[in-house]
């Protein structure tokens, strides 16, 4: 085992894949000589080459249209979108042909594009750098989306969405990048649990609570916060959340009864929304109460300074759970 | 190579600037640039393009035919083209890839698509034509100037690969507009890619004239970016050969990107959808009349003696059993059964469409017999 | 033959269109493409070229006239090679074969609007179910219904009770626990039928002064200064009353008691204590006593037995099914180790161990409390030695274990201070008589005095 930062993690795993597959490059504004602006691509152009490790234009459109040509070609382009924000510019590329393509053509042409996006909020970032857009592509039938919450995921996740040949929208948690955590770099690919697959990270019994990305640690944080009351509080990471793997989410719910999914992206028609919706069409007869969402709010995403007031954090988890549990909340006030 | 850097505004105008080889009224002219590309196209040659011409002119009409009786929803007339679309088309070489937009059917001709090609997507049977890696033309593209950047991806694939292919991309005026077309073209000159983009200014998208999307040529925007171009009289099927000859060999001997601006006329409609009496000017429409491509190349033909009334209508006769075939195809097309929705969505197995495509299986088991 | 021409949706959408002019008459021969008419439409007047070689027949509109998109336009007499026959030869899915029906879509290919029908919309044919106004339920339950597979075949251990939110907020105003129901109930979705019938036996009532949550008795704070408290009946203890009074009243409840001298379990227990690679099995009194009655009950199956009375019969399992009474802060529950006669001693031990934390975090599954052939009370923990206990329902013996104690004894000749505890069991005397219920005792007790002849039953 590795200690290492998801982002390094991340760096490790665009190096195996290049490594395993010469046809993988990768492209994006900064990720050549300046390694990215998170480093991600580090160390990646000296290895591999300018062929393979593209400095493009400014233009998001441009990227994602000509690695659809490269995909054309056989290639397994390996996209970087500097920032959540920036991927508007790109939407109709990934949305009108990487993610239609195989369908169009019957699966004679295929999309094996990864799109890596830095993602989310939590750092006190200047604006549209803390943007949580993966429900519109969760609604696009044609892309898969990915999400992870630690750098052992992030390894091997991101080699399993490059080598995938479905088009992967590769969601990765800014304000992890730095945090580290156990990586096995040794552990063969092929051992590894597929892709779709969601984790339970923690094993409860009074409630589930389901979530991705950077807020599977405030989630964990919850559950540890819980246990002072007596609560035994299950953790699901998703971590693929189109497809969602129902089948660990219902086995979870049959077990507890009770539902909150938590995500930083706004709450309307949000993952939250559809997750319950499948939950309750699944598991109706179990649920001893209503699933809740705990989300950001429907607002632009705000300024730093207030930003803590619209990212759920350890106290909106743990009400929700007590509104689940039907224990004084802050809809029902301190007496129940 | 030509590029204006003064604004042009009439058609008239804008013709006389244009490469040619032969004048409107069949004439052939002498112009230093392009004559060595097409030194080796004799009258036998002639003749198949204007053979070729004849027919794609006449699946072009069937194909609106077949729509005005409901047999397709939808048909993009290239009526008037003919010249910009096989002229450029026959130049390619087998191993070249195309990214075309949605009014080639010249184009997809010249490649050898089979004659059910031209309906399948138009119908609504599939969304795509033909295998794409087989007749090496990507499928038909409705967002407008997308796949120009695919053409351009394609060619950084190409030059990866030290290969000696090329991109070629088909795009209209209005396109040049689109952020993507201009985008494709950055890209192409930042990494010298081996593509051409060729640009047919058929004068109008939808009810815009040209003039909306610019109001300088649209061949001198290419080498703002970098790009080489070249403006050609799109009703000459002779010199459209030989500009994109020269846009091929650019690219082809690693020099990079190159464009061609063609410049034509849409004689009729955007689509079947439209009515462009309610836009257009019939004056207009007349003195393009007199540039009609396929007349000019015939009487180039006639003067050198070199074409006769049989073969001419031998020529037509090929045509109407190519539409022929085209109909009978696309009567005989057989629509897939109700679960092909689901087909092919995802290259792996996908949990989430597996379950979608049992409930509905399941739903559907529920009917009598339809 | 004859074929018509419905008018087709001429640009993504139309629903009608005029008729300008025409340009044929009926009589004349037409050929494919030949233009028939000029017709108007939202969007442009269009000129309609002949589908078909033939000769007009009828024209169906006049001049001027508006058409539908569907409609009927023009016939035509056709050849036997016309492109038409050759199509509905082919089998296309063209519909320009069809004879004109208002209920036939136009010429279309996905696009347009659908024709207006005068037809009332109507739903389309299914298997089995007749096309009626009103729902024939029993019909629909024969039909094939969704294919959610997500309900396992059998109640997982750790699974909650299932039902729906209405029945089970029914359920809580009751003061119904629905996993006492689900017990019964088995993987069976528990309806509102199933609470009322349940609150009838215990006799819940809906009155208005019991919403609340159930409450331990300890946390109701009465009113001091009065001369009694009320405690409402409700929860584990009302289903636990409903049980004992069944059984009690039901079997004729015989007690035998056993006191035993125990001292070699005891350091048997302690030498298993002192290896390190049982450290991490709990193994104590209670745990022992488990396995002796497991070997004891091969010789005397009928203390496992239950009388079945409705089919008039002993059944008698060949099985174990263990309960283990566990107090909980809701009241005396008897989870049940299934196949306890097939585990080892420390099998046992785990099964004991996970049983009783399982109870104590009121996780215990109504699986859990289903079945039984067997129970062993533990009333030593209280301090005490003997007591009566009462046999679970459906269920012919349950063994009470006392305290050990150290008492003076018989050991060897002598008065010695030794380990001592006493057994009592109770057993239902229809099915078992008091020399078997005897002999299962000391068998129990040959086991705890001697552990080394548990060899001697296998």
């Amino acid at each position: 085992m590795t200690q290492l930062t998801l982002g390094k993690a991340l760096n490790a795993g665009l190096h195996q894949a290049m490594k395993s597959d010469e046809k993988v490059v990768i492209m994006g504004e900064d990720i050549g000589k300046l390694g990215g602006v998170f480093r991600i691509t580090d160390g990646l152009l000296d290895e591999f080459g300018a062929a393979r490790v593209i400095d493009t234009p400014l233009a998001e459109s441009g990227i994602v249209g000509t690695a659809v040509g490269l995909a054309y070609r056989g290639y397994r382009p390996v996209v970087e979108i500097q920032f959540d924000g920036f991927v508007y510019p790109a939407f109709d590329q990934i949305v009108s042909q990487v993610a239609k393509l195989h369908y169009r053509t019957q699966g004679r042409v295929k999309m094996p594009i990864t799109i890596r996006i830095p993602w989310a909020g939590g750092i006190g970032a200047a604006e549209h750098h803390s943007e949580s857009p993966e429900a519109y592509f969760v609604h696009t039938a044609g892309v898969r989306v990915i999400t992870v919450s630690n750098p052992q995921d992030a390894y091997r996740c991101l080699q399993q969405a490059i080598a995938s040949d479905d088009p992967v929208i590769f969601f990765e948690p800014k304000r992890l990048y730095h945090h580290k955590g156990d990586v096995d770099l040794d552990a063969p690919l092929a051992d590894a649990p597929p892709m779709g697959l969601a984790r339970v990270v923690r094993a409860g019994t009074d409630a589930t609570i389901i979530t991705y990305g950077a807020m599977v640690s405030t989630a964990l944080d919850a559950a540890s916060a819980a246990e002072d009351e007596g609560l035994s509080l299950e953790v699901i990471d998703l971590r693929s959340i189109s497809p969602v793997d129902y089948d660990t989410v219902a086995a979870s719910v049959r077990r507890t009864g009770r539902v909150v999914v938590a995500h930083e992206a706004s709450r309307e028609a949000g993952v939250a929304a559809e997750v319950i919706a499948s939950v309750t069409e699944r598991c109706f007869e179990y649920l001893e109460s209503a699933p809740l969402r705990v989300t950001g709010h429907d607002v632009p995403y705000p300024p730093a300074k207030l930003e803590k007031f619209h990212l759920p954090d350890l106290d909106r988890i743990l009400d929700a759970v007590d509104r689940v549990l039907d224990r004084p909340n802050s809809l029902t006030g301190a007496e129940s | 190579m030509s590029s204006q850097t003064t604004p042009i505004t009439d058609p008239a105008q804008d013709l006389s600037l244009a490469e040619r080889l032969v004048a409107p009224d069949g004439r052939r002219l002498s112009n230093p640039e392009l004559d060595p590309f097409v030194a080796d196209i004799d009258p036998a040659r002639l003749r198949e393009l204007h053979r070729d011409m004849v027919i794609l002119r006449r699946l072009d009409t069937e194909g609106v035919a077949l729509q005005r009786q409901g047999q397709l929803g939808l048909w993009a007339p290239c009526n008037g083209q003919e010249a910009a679309q096989i002229g450029t088309a026959r130049a390619l070489d087998p191993i070249d890839f195309v990214f075309p937009s949605y009014r080639e059917t010249g184009v997809l001709y010249a490649r050898g698509a089979q004659p059910g090609d031209f309906v399948r997507v138009w119908r609504g049977e599939e969304g795509a034509p033909f295998d794409p890696q087989q007749l090496r033309v990507a499928p038909l593209q409705i967002i407008i100037g997308a796949q120009t950047l695919h053409a351009v991806g394609y060619a950084m694939g190409i030059k990866h690969e030290k290969a000696r292919e090329v991109a070629v991309t088909y795009f209209g005026d209005g396109a040049t507009s689109q952020g993507d077309v201009n985008e494709a073209m950055v890209f192409a000159a930042s990494y010298q890619a081996p593509v051409v983009f060729v640009c047919q200014n058929n004068h109008w998208a939808i009810s815009e004239p040209v003039a909306v999307q610019s109001q300088f040529p649209i061949s001198g925007r290419a080498p703002g970016f970098g790009i080489p171009s070249m403006r050609v009289d799109g009703n000459d099927v002779l010199a459209c050969m030989a500009a994109m000859r020269w846009a091929l060999a650019h690219a082809r001997d690693g020099k990079g990107p190159a464009f061609i601006e063609a410049v034509t006329y849409r004689m009729g409609p955007h689509t079947t959808s439209d009515d462009p009496t309610r836009y257009r000017d019939p004056e207009e429409l007349d003195s393009w009349k007199s540039r009609d491509p396929i007349a000019r190349v015939e009487a180039y033909l006639r003067g050198l003696g070199e074409i006769d009334d049989e073969q001419i209508a031998a020529a037509h006769a090929d045509a109407d059993a190519a539409a022929r075939e085209m109909r009978a195809e696309c009567l005989g097309m057989v629509t897939r059964k109700p679960l092909a929705v689901f087909d092919e969505v995802y290259a792996e197995p996908h949990s989430g469409i597996d379950r979608q495509r049992d409930e509905y299986a399941a739903y559907l088991s529920t009917f009598e017999e339809a | 033959m004859i074929q018509e021409f419905h008018l087709p949706d001429l640009g993504e959408g139309l629903t009608d269109a005029e008729v300008v002019q025409w340009l044929v008459s009926p009589g004349d021969t037409v050929t494919l493409n030949q233009t028939l008419a000029e017709v108007e439409t939202a969007k442009a007047v269009v000129e309609l070229p002949s589908p078909y070689d033939g000769t007009v027949t009828a024209l169906h509109a006049e001049a001027g006239a508006t058409v539908e998109v569907g409609a009927p336009l023009i016939a035509f007499e056709v050849g036997a090679d016309s492109p038409a026959e050759r199509a509905s030869d082919a089998g296309g899915a063209t519909d320009t074969a069809e004879a004109a029906d208002e209920k036939t879509p136009p010429n279309l290919v996905g696009y347009g609007a659908a024709p207006s029908s005068k037809s009332r919309p109507a739903r389309r044919a299914r298997r089995g179910v007749a096309a009626s106004t009103s729902v024939d339920t029993a019909v629909l339950e024969a039909a094939p219904h969704d294919v959610l597979p997500d309900v396992p075949a059998t109640p997982r251990r750790d699974e909650r009770p299932r039902s729906t939110p209405p029945v089970r907020a029914h359920a809580k105003r009751l003061g119904v626990d629905l996993v006492l129901i689900a017990a019964e109930a088995g993987d069976r979705v528990i309806t509102r039928q199933d609470v009322d019938a349940y609150a009838e036996r215990v006799g819940a009532t809906t009155n208005a002064a019991e919403l609340q949550q159930e409450t331990p008795m300890a946390a109701v704070i009465g009113d001091q200064e009065a001369r009694e408290t009320r405690f409402p009946i409700r929860g584990v203890r009302k289903h636990t009353a409903a049980a004992m009074v069944q059984s009690a009243f039901t079997a004729p409840h015989v007690t035998t008691f056993h006191t035993v001298d125990v001292t070699a379990t005891m350091d048997l227990i302690a030498s298993l204590r002192a290896d390190r690679s049982l450290a991490e099995h709990r193994i104590g009194p209670l745990v022992i006593v488990a396995k002796a009655v497991c070997l004891a009950l091969r010789r005397t199956p009928g203390l496992s037995s239950r009388w079945d009375d409705a089919a008039g019969e002993i059944v008698q399992p060949h099985y174990v099914d263990l309960g283990i009474a566990a107090a909980t802060e809701r009241g005396l529950i008897v989870p049940n180790i299934r196949d306890a006669d097939r585990m080892t001693v420390t099998e046992l031990a785990d099964a004991v161990a996970d049983l009783t934390q399982t109870a104590r975090s009121g996780k215990t599954s109504p699986a859990d409390l289903a079945g039984g052939t067997f129970s062993i009370t533990n009333i030593g923990v209280f301090g005490i030695d003997a007591g009566t206990p009462i046999l679970p329902p459906g269920q012919s013996g349950i063994l009470a274990v006392g305290a050990v104690r150290r008492m003076p004894w018989e050991h060897r000749g002598e008065i010695a201070l030794r380990q001592v505890m006493t057994l009592s069991l109770s057993f239902d005397h229809r099915v078992v008589d008091g020399a078997e219920g005897a002999r299962f005792v000391k068998d129990v007790a040959d086991i705890l005095e001697e552990p080394g002849r548990a060899m001697l039953l296998g």
